[in-house]
């Protein structure tokens, strides 16, 4: 009974700093699984991919009721996220756990450096340079398949480019368990010139169905539990609740310090996995 | 960058509202009511001493699924839950691709039922896999 209590409350604190950082909870919850409660790497990033799921329809109901996600622009690259995952949901079977636990250490790695840096930066700065950049790309063709998926105040560019990131993210995430965003937000906003917000909004939205591409191939395989994967979707879909009521409060400064030590000790055990020491 | 909006985007914004106000809902009620069952089934599980670590992974199987609800076993309502989970980004897929069809937009259309093949052989592969 213990143990899926602490479950319960390891998702649903997993889901409280997901959801004030703008994370899925996949980063979290992988190494939560692993380390605090011993499992097996693949069974964690199975879990992890269910809890995904729950945040991304969650979100996604507030972000397409307020239309804020673009959801025509979703559908396209989710696509391809998909198949991504496709291949990265089959691929994973296909490799060590030693080999995820290092591709999982990179993107703590990664996304621990990121987080830094965005902590430092101001972000006027980055999104002003975003936006400059994506007017220099000019505006796609006037009837063209691409000038149909922009929305309310911008057009969207360089579909090819954000076509071949969402194959990228798709793979990213059926193989560590993660929803996808760090790769996805970035290649919307900063490649195709789609606002941040738009960005985050319509990438929470499509998570769930890069997610799900990978977790039914992991669902078949018998490689979800359900008495793990109940208590702790269960847990980050309450954490996100509350996350996204107390975020206001909350100095996220403070947040993101903390969450970046966490980041990297957990990149450094991931690696130590790898390595096997 | 608002200088920039295209007629085309303006109109097929405009077109996707109304799906997206329906597939909103969609997701709202469909995650509620998996994570009722996942509740249920939690509860069940607590209330049985069931610890989820030391448990072997009950096998899955859509067939045992109504027996399990029937007989208030804590797997069923876990299965059904999680089931309701995956099924609703597929929803929202089918839902959105119908909105698009019966809008005149068959390209979004066509791309929403792409959508949906590339993971019926996510299940396909899966299964041809020996899963």
């Amino acid at each position: 009974m213990i143990a899926g209590l602490v479950l319960l409350a390891g998702g649903a604190a997993a889901g409280i700093f997901g959801s004030l950082l703008g994370l899925g909870g996949g980063i979290l919850i992988v190494p939560l699984l692993t380390f605090v409660f011993g499992l097996p790497l693949r069974e964690a990033v199975a879990v992890s991919l269910v809890s995904v799921i729950v945040t991304s329809s969650a979100s996604a109901g507030v972000y397409l009721q307020r239309h804020t996600a673009n959801l025509r622009l979703g559908m396209v690259l989710e696509l391809f996220t998909a198949s991504g995952a496709l291949v990265g949901g089959l691929v994973a079977f296909l490799l060590s756990d030693r080999v995820l636990a290092a591709l999982f250490a990179a993107l703590l790695t990664w996304v621990a450096v990121s987080m830094f840096r965005a902590g430092r930066k101001a972000q006027p700065s980055a999104a002003s340079a975003a936006e400059a950049a994506a007017v220099d790309a000019g505006t796609p063709a006037p009837g063209s398949f691409t000038a149909t998926l922009g929305g309310d105040g911008y057009s969207v560019r360089r579909l090819p480019m954000g076509m071949a990131g969402s194959v990228f993210a798709g793979l990213v995430s059926a193989l560590l368990g993660v929803g996808g965003g760090i790769v996805k937000v970035p290649v919307m906003h900063m490649v195709m010139g789609v606002p941040l917000k738009v960005a985050t909004a319509t990438s929470n939205m499509m998570i769930g169905i890069t997610a799900t591409s990978s977790a039914v191939i992991y669902l078949l395989r018998g490689q979800i539990d359900p008495y793990v994967a109940g208590p702790t979707a269960l847990g980050v879909f309450a954490g996100a609740m509350v996350g996204s009521r107390i975020a206001a409060r909350i100095d996220v400064r403070l947040l993101r310090l903390i969450f970046v030590i966490v980041m990297v000790y957990n990149a450094v055990q991931m690696a130590l996995k790898a390595l096997a020491l | 960058m608002s200088a920039a909006v295209s007629p085309d985007a303006r109109s097929g914004a405009a077109a996707a509202r109304g799906i997206e106000t329906t597939v909103a809902r969609l997701l709202t009620l469909g995650t509620r009511l998996a994570m009722v069952l996942v509740l249920i089934g939690v509860g069940i599980m607590l209330a049985h001493g069931v610890d989820p670590l030391l448990t072997a992974i009950p096998p899955f199987s859509i067939a045992s699924i109504p027996a399990d609800l029937l007989a208030l076993r804590a797997e069923g309502f876990l299965w059904s839950g999680l089931l309701v989970v995956m099924a609703m980004p597929v929803a929202r897929v089918i839902v959105s691709g119908f909105g698009f069809f019966a809008a005149g937009d068959r390209r979004l259309a066509l791309v929403s039922l792409l959508v949906v093949l590339v993971l019926t052989a996510s299940v396909v592969a899966a299964q041809g896999l020996g899963g």
